[in-house]
């Protein structure tokens, strides 16, 4: 806690804050960083601060004097670089309904200097069932030991893992003892069935202990099976996670696990899932999820909305800076701000016919909310509202290109869905005819290795009448990486 | 509402591709002309004699296929690219363009061979790792390479001759 904080900023509130905001925000923050329970230095310097910023923003009096020594607050529009693109200028009047596709784009803004690494608190949830025993154990192992030496003196680590029950490995804290935990992970043995609800709750109340804004809160559960009868409690779980400003990324080894799970966990929480078939490729993975938390501008964005009657918000997908599938219902987790690359969202909206005599039609309707790594102050939410002409006559516009790009590269993605919803519902034929189209497509990117995977897949479909575990999984995760690898460079 | 050229889907007005089979919907057409010096480079060096004047190559201008051998000429339409390739028995794909009724096995035509497309205002071809190759005027072509081409070129599929033809 370097930076000279306002009294506000010290509680985590905004400036118009009502009296029971300050109370409740005075007894969490001191409830955290009372001198009884508080382990790192400085802490009870925080807390006597603390202390004195309730005591002057709890008297009316004392407040109105402090406040009108305070420098005017930062508005928060120049926090975030937005930028909205719609596939078409205009609506049409039609007695049919309509699709209009909207790329909204959120970066770092280039005149704000980029912030320090922000402090995180990190939880490492890994998967010990039996099924882990050999190659798998012993590369998660050495990753998480590798990752606990990453660790800044500030950053807070935490090691869960889990079997038949979860088991906590490092409690929360800083990296001190290294060598000591890092024999308490060699020590690990793995044993037992897979119950992800067990582990991901003891990472919660690991993570939660030391939950603060203004840093990267976040959960990476590592398995390989598939978790029965406890999903809908870990989705419970997530989205109490989310409401705390916790994001959970998976992390899916191998064929046998439940990608759609990890996929929901991590679409309500701001997370990303990703795959891995391979051993050798956990490290790396993993290595690379580390490195962009490490790099976070902004933590948690997160768009509450409102759909207008006659609106149908029919896909929301996030391409960028880690591809996958967003929640289409408020409020959307759309995860991290990162310093390299810009947030894009892609959305399709459904529009019904509307009244003649109506001249706009509003899409959506909403605020976007950030917390920054490096800033203790919360920022005001951002209003968002996506406002479309309607006119008589179609307009001859084309759209950006930057949307169709972005809509074939997602077209592959979707592809694959629709083939996996047809087989759900016992179209076979379809879902092999789709397939077959997606390998065409992806043979003419010069996709051949996946291409074939395709095939091969839809051969499957027509014999066992369900997709291959591994798979599935290899097409889905195949799909969303060229959404976000090989970018194509063409001049517009 | 939309009827999608290629698989007769019907998609909603404003979609930009098909949902069933992913073809393009929409006419991307740019109204500026991008001059491209390696055009006109190749323009020099080709056998001006051969061919009328070509005309750039517009994403509304039509192409055609002259299959040189049979004297046959195959318009194309309404996408912006186009898989060349020979359907087989019990294979699933079946490309744009099936020159199978051209004897394509006997030429060494691979089931999926070379694709053809629209670039912004231009024409490319590129090989899909066939077999026995594309050639471009007698130059064989890298896989996996868009390489411009221009009204009268003649490419090889393996040994079947198709001279290109836009309009």
């Amino acid at each position: 806690m370097t930076k000279k904080q306002d009294f506000y900023s010290l509680l985590g509130l905004l400036r118009d804050a009502c009296a029971e905001d300050i109370r409740q925000a005075y007894f969490e923050a001191a409830r955290r960083f009372h001198p009884d329970k508080n382990t790192s230095p400085g802490d009870t310097e925080f807390f006597l601060g603390i202390q004195e910023a309730y005591e002057v923003l709890s008297n009316p009096k004392k407040r109105v004097k402090y406040n009108s020594t305070l420098s005017p607050e930062k508005p928060a529009d120049i926090l975030l670089d937005q930028r909205v693109l719609f596939s078409r200028q205009s609506l049409i009047h039609l007695a049919e309904p309509q699709l209009i596709y909207v790329l909204m784009e959120f970066s770092h803004p280039a005149n704000i200097p980029a912030p320090l690494a922000p402090s995180l608190n990190l939880c490492l949830v890994l998967d010990s069932s039996t099924s882990m025993q050999g190659v798998n154990m012993d590369v998660v192992k050495a990753t998480a030991i590798q990752i606990m030496r990453k660790m800044k003196p500030q950053d807070i680590f935490s090691v869960v893992a889990f079997s038949d029950r979860a088991e906590e490995i490092i409690p929360a804290g800083h990296s001190t003892e290294l060598k000591k935990m890092e024999a308490r992970i060699h020590m690990l043995q793995p044993s037992g069935g897979t119950e992800i609800f067990s582990g991901l709750e003891m990472a919660y109340n690991e993570i939660i202990r030391n939950v603060y804004h203004a840093q990267v809160n976040h959960i990476i559960l590592l398995t390989d099976g598939r978790t029965y009868g406890d999903e809908d409690k870990c989705i419970l779980l997530a989205h109490r996670a989310s409401e705390q400003g916790v994001g959970i990324s998976g992390l899916g080894i191998g064929s046998e696990w439940n990608d759609n799970f990890l996929d929901d966990l991590a679409s309500c929480t701001g997370g990303s899932s990703m795959y891995v078939s391979r051993p050798q490729d956990i490290q790396k993975t993993l290595l690379e999820k580390f490195t962009r938390l490490g790099s976070a501008y902004a933590e948690e964005t997160r768009l509450d909305f409102k759909i207008p009657e006659g609106i149908e918000l029919h896909y929301a997908f996030r391409l960028q800076p880690e591809a996958g599938v967003l929640s289409f219902e408020s409020p959307m987790m759309l995860g991290p701000i990162v310093r390299e690359a810009s947030l894009r969202v892609l959305m399709e909206f459904v529009v019904q016919p509307h009244p003649v005599q109506q001249k706009t039609v509003t899409l959506l309707d909403g605020k976007i909310s950030i917390s920054l790594t490096d800033e203790l102050t919360p920022t005001r939410p951002i209003p968002v509202r996506l406002i479309r002409p309607i006119a008589d006559e179609a307009s001859t516009d084309i759209p950006s290109a930057e949307i169709v790009e972005a809509l074939l590269r997602l077209k592959l993605y979707r592809l694959q869905e629709q083939a996996r919803l047809e087989v759900t519902a016992g179209e076979y034929d379809q879902a092999s005819e789709h397939l077959h189209r997606l390998a065409t497509h992806l043979l003419s990117q010069g996709e051949r290795d996946l291409a074939r995977t395709v095939l091969l897949e839809a051969e499957h479909i027509q014999q066992n009448k369900s997709f291959s575990q591994q798979g599935r999984k290899e097409i889905k995760y195949g799909t969303r990486a060229l959404l976000t690898s090989g970018r194509s460079t063409e001049e517009p | 509402m939309i009827i999608c050229p290629n698989c007769q889907h019907k998609e909603m007005s404003g979609a930009i591709y098909c949902s069933e089979c992913g073809a393009q919907l929409i006419d991307m057409t740019i109204a500026t002309h991008r001059i491209n010096t390696s055009e006109t480079r190749q323009e020099a060096q080709r056998d001006s004699s051969r061919i009328q004047p070509p005309p750039p190559a517009h994403l509304q201008s039509r192409i055609s296929l002259n299959m040189i051998e049979s004297g046959q000429i195959l318009p194309l339409a309404d996408r912006t690219e186009f898989t060349l390739g020979r359907s087989a028995k019990d294979q699933p794909i079946v490309p744009d363009v099936d020159l199978s009724p051209l004897n394509a096995y006997a030429n060494g035509v691979s089931r999926l061979h070379a694709v053809l497309k629209f670039i912004q205002d231009q024409i490319v071809i590129m090989d899909l790792d066939s077999s026995n190759g594309t050639y471009l005027n007698g130059s064989r072509l890298p896989p996996f390479v868009d390489t411009l081409v221009a009204h009268g070129d003649v490419i090889h599929l393996g040994k079947l001759k198709i001279q290109l033809l836009i309009e």
